[in-house]
């Protein structure tokens, strides 16, 4: 039976019959309330119904089966009474299995989690949460979402009806909009006042969210839905899922930019969120190689890193100039932006003096392109759209949608002669890489054996253990080391960046990734700066709770030093200095000890190791536990950058 | 929440540059400042740590990916050219004037970074 059938032909029975007896006890407690009086009991043996002290089945059983005709194979939350009947149909009801509950300490961490699974799994996980103090904890990790276009599925109890709400506690986790807070920053939300108004809305929830653009999405599940038995009149279906095609730019500016690419002399791609599939880096690759063009799909040191937002090519491909892309992008004729927000920064250059100043980083005569699905979506208040790239093109539509057609393109356009050129030039890119590569390997050799460790050493260090192994980066930076020493070559071995540099998202999106990634018996890496895993340690519990394998290092360096940094341009600007600079800004006297942290929530952990000969052996030792399917984590004194 | 910085040097190359540019400029100032010789490198450190240069520029001056900020020893720039760039940079790196680092202390600071331990050999990095 297909998923736009009615509930079940078993169900409906149920369901009939539940409409009946609903529809019966709501009249008798109607004339009882009218009359004021407890209504007598019935002359046959069947008790009245303001004595039911139990039920059949309840609102909140068929959220469930819409959910689970969803595919989510897990749900987070940190538990709520405004969704309590909902948790208890998930555990009971729906046999706690697709979707298993995970029980979070925190609702940024519920949706962190989701937010680096769906990077590892591309498919979204739901989480749970009060529609007031518990979107309020989530909404940084809801707008780190949004600002990286990762379709979080968020549901949200709510007791709208006044006359039903217990006093107290229940009037202050009541609100009368509760997806109002978090909806400059989600795609859609809903709040359904019937069961079958919850099917549908649920179902178009996760369409919306998962359509390119992805974002997040909202939906309201009213207690009252939740905890009464079904009485609807008429069967409950659930709507079928129909997933919705991304769109595609149009055919004549795809030809165009076809035309544009085949004649450039050095055209340059620069890539962010364009693999939202394998697929997308796979295309890519195909692109690139026909034109033998650059791609640039790191710059590490923009905020946020542009080009870190996926995997979208490998690191070590000899067209890759993420580590010249100065010289890339100064040299390029034709600059095409991939799904990338920030193309005016990429393609200037930003000084924060005094005076704050900005000039073009591109040649005069080039050529902007740009590739973006985002222009369909856009919010006025946050300002995650970046400042406007005036460009000679601009195509709407998915990026990684559109790379067929534009690869069909570009290989009708081309001719024999182009390809000879094309050629030659691919051949100069991949000596200018290889060059590059050799750059950076000697700026690693530096402060080699120094202590504090060195990020390059740490780098270095973690890629000599995990280099043999199905490896998955699930979060860390560690200064741009990993994209510089290690050999990415897949799509799930770089989840990428939060979206929007809210701090706290690292830990938990990185054991969300974890989650994923475990039944592929994939090693998950996490490279955890000690700022960000403060904000919310008890994912850590979460982890060792339901066993969820992943090796975490800590960079811990002791202070928030991006901070730092800028109270140090304000000390010098002033002529005051920086000697107080760390006020505020260290985490230090105390410092932290994370290992101890980390075996108090039930992990293996060992550190702090200062010394750079001790790392491999105690990597090696976690990794061992973690191939066992358990978390380890290691904490290493790193130097600041 | 912490905010996004805005404080990295986005354009290695171009930084590069503009310090080449200030070494040309600097082997022509006849301005008095800290030379070479005056240095003390364990002074250096504790001055190169305290005034921040580390937070860019690493423990040991190895530079970093990360704010592009270039490596400055164990070979390093004349110190004549490492001064003025440090007085007056260019792009992203903050002034440092005098009064907030002398030039005894810079001076200690680049005998730091001159004494630092030469890079390993490649093969000891793993491919």
């Amino acid at each position: 039976m297909s998923q736009s059938d009615e509930f079940s032909s078993g169900r409906r029975n149920f369901l009939l019959q539940a409409a009946a007896t609903g529809a019966a006890s709501a009249a008798a407690t109607t004339v009882a309330a009218a009359q004021g009086t407890t209504p007598a009991p019935p002359a046959t043996a069947t008790p009245s119904v303001t004595e039911v002290r139990t039920e059949g089945r309840a609102g909140s059983d068929y959220m469930v089966d819409v959910i689970k005709s969803l595919g989510f194979e897990y749900i987070c939350a940190n538990p709520g009474s405004s969704f309590r009947g909902l948790h208890e149909s998930i555990i009971n009801y729906g046999g706690n299995s697709k979707p298993e509950l995970i029980t979070c300490l925190h609702e940024e961490s519920s949706v962190a989690m989701a937010h680096g699974y769906f990077k590892a799994e591309g498919k979204p996980l739901p989480v749970m949460a009060h529609g007031t103090v518990g979107i309020q904890h989530a909404s940084m990790a809801v707008y780190n979402a949004w600002c990286d276009r990762v379709p979080v599925y968020v549901i949200l109890g709510n007791t709208l009806d006044a006359t039903m709400r217990q006093p107290g506690v229940e009037w202050v986790h009541s609100v009368q909009d509760a997806a109002a807070m978090v909806r400059d920053y989600t795609k859609w939300d809903d709040s359904p006042v019937s069961l079958q108004h919850f099917g549908e809305s649920a179902v178009r929830a996760y369409k919306m969210a998962m359509t390119p653009p992805s974002g997040p999405v909202v939906i309201v599940a009213d207690t009252e839905l939740q905890e009464q038995p079904i009485h609807s009149e008429r069967p409950l279906v659930i709507p079928k899922l129909t997933p919705t095609s991304p769109p595609q730019a149009e055919a004549g500016a795809v030809t165009e930019l076809a035309r544009l690419l085949v004649e450039a002399e050095q055209p340059l791609f620069i890539a962010d969120r364009l693999a939202r599939t394998p697929a997308g880096l796979d295309r890519l690759v195909e692109l690139a190689e026909l034109l033998q063009a650059g791609v640039v799909s790191t710059i590490p040191n923009l905020m946020p890193p542009v080009g870190a937002g996926r995997m979208n090519f490998p690191t070590r491909h000899p067209l890759n100039q993420t580590f010249r892309v100065n010289a890339a992008i100064a040299a390029a004729d034709v600059v095409v932006g991939l799904e990338i927000s920030n193309f005016f920064g990429a393609t200037n250059i930003f000084v924060d003096q005094v005076e704050r100043t900005t000039r073009p980083a591109v040649r005069p005569d080039a050529k902007l392109v740009t590739l973006n699905s985002t222009d369909l979506i856009q919010k006025s208040n946050y300002q995650d759209f970046q400042r406007y790239a005036a460009v000679n093109m601009a195509l709407t539509g998915d990026g990684e949608a559109t790379l067929p057609s534009l690869i069909e393109a570009v290989r009708r356009l081309l001719t024999d002669q182009r390809k000879s050129a094309i050629e030659r030039r691919g051949k100069a890119l991949a000596e200018a890489s290889a060059a590059a590569r050799e750059r950076f390997r000697v700026d690693a050799a530096h402060a080699w054996d120094a202590s504090p460790i060195s990020t390059a050493r740490l780098a270095a260090e973690i890629w000599e253990q995990i280099r043999k192994e199905d490896w998955s980066l699930v979060s860390g930076g560690l200064s741009g080391w990993p994209v510089r020493l290690w050999d990415f070559t897949k799509h799930y071995q770089h989840l990428g960046v939060s979206g929007g540099s809210g701090i706290g998202y690292g830990a938990p999106a990185a054991i969300g990734g974890a989650l994923a990634n475990r039944k592929y018996g994939r090693l998950s890496v996490n490279i955890q700066n000690d700022g960000d895993l403060m904000y919310a340690p008890g994912v850590l519990w979460t982890a060792a709770h339901h066993r969820i394998p992943v090796l975490t290092i800590m960079n811990n360096n002791r202070a928030y030093h991006e901070e730092m940094m800028h109270i140090q341009r304000m000390g010098n600007r002033r002529n005051r200095g920086v000697d107080r600079a760390h006020i505020g800004n260290e985490i230090d006297n105390p410092g932290i000890d994370y290992a101890k942290l980390a075996q108090s929530m039930g992990w293996y952990a060992e550190g702090p190791i200062s010394n750079p000969r001790d790392i491999g052996p105690a990597l090696k030792r976690a990794i061992a536990i973690v191939k066992r399917g358990e978390p380890a984590l290691v904490d290493v004194m790193v130097q600041s950058r | 929440m912490i905010r996004p910085s805005k404080l990295v040097i986005r354009r290695p190359s171009i930084a590069v540059a503009s310090l080449l540019l200030v070494v040309s400029l600097g082997a022509t100032a006849q301005a008095p400042g800290p030379t070479a010789a005056a240095g003390n490198a364990a002074r250096g450190k504790v001055a190169y740590f305290r005034v921040g240069c580390y937070q860019c520029h690493g423990g040991e001056g190895q530079g970093s990916p990360y704010s592009s900020a270039p490596r400055l020893g164990p070979a390093a720039l004349p110190i004549a050219a490492f001064t003025l760039f440090t007085r007056t940079p260019r792009l992203q790196m903050p002034p440092y004037s005098p009064e907030i680092l002398s030039d005894a202390d810079l001076a200690d600071i680049y005998a730091y970074v001159t004494s630092r331990a030469a890079p390993v050999a490649l093969d000891r990095l793993p491919n």
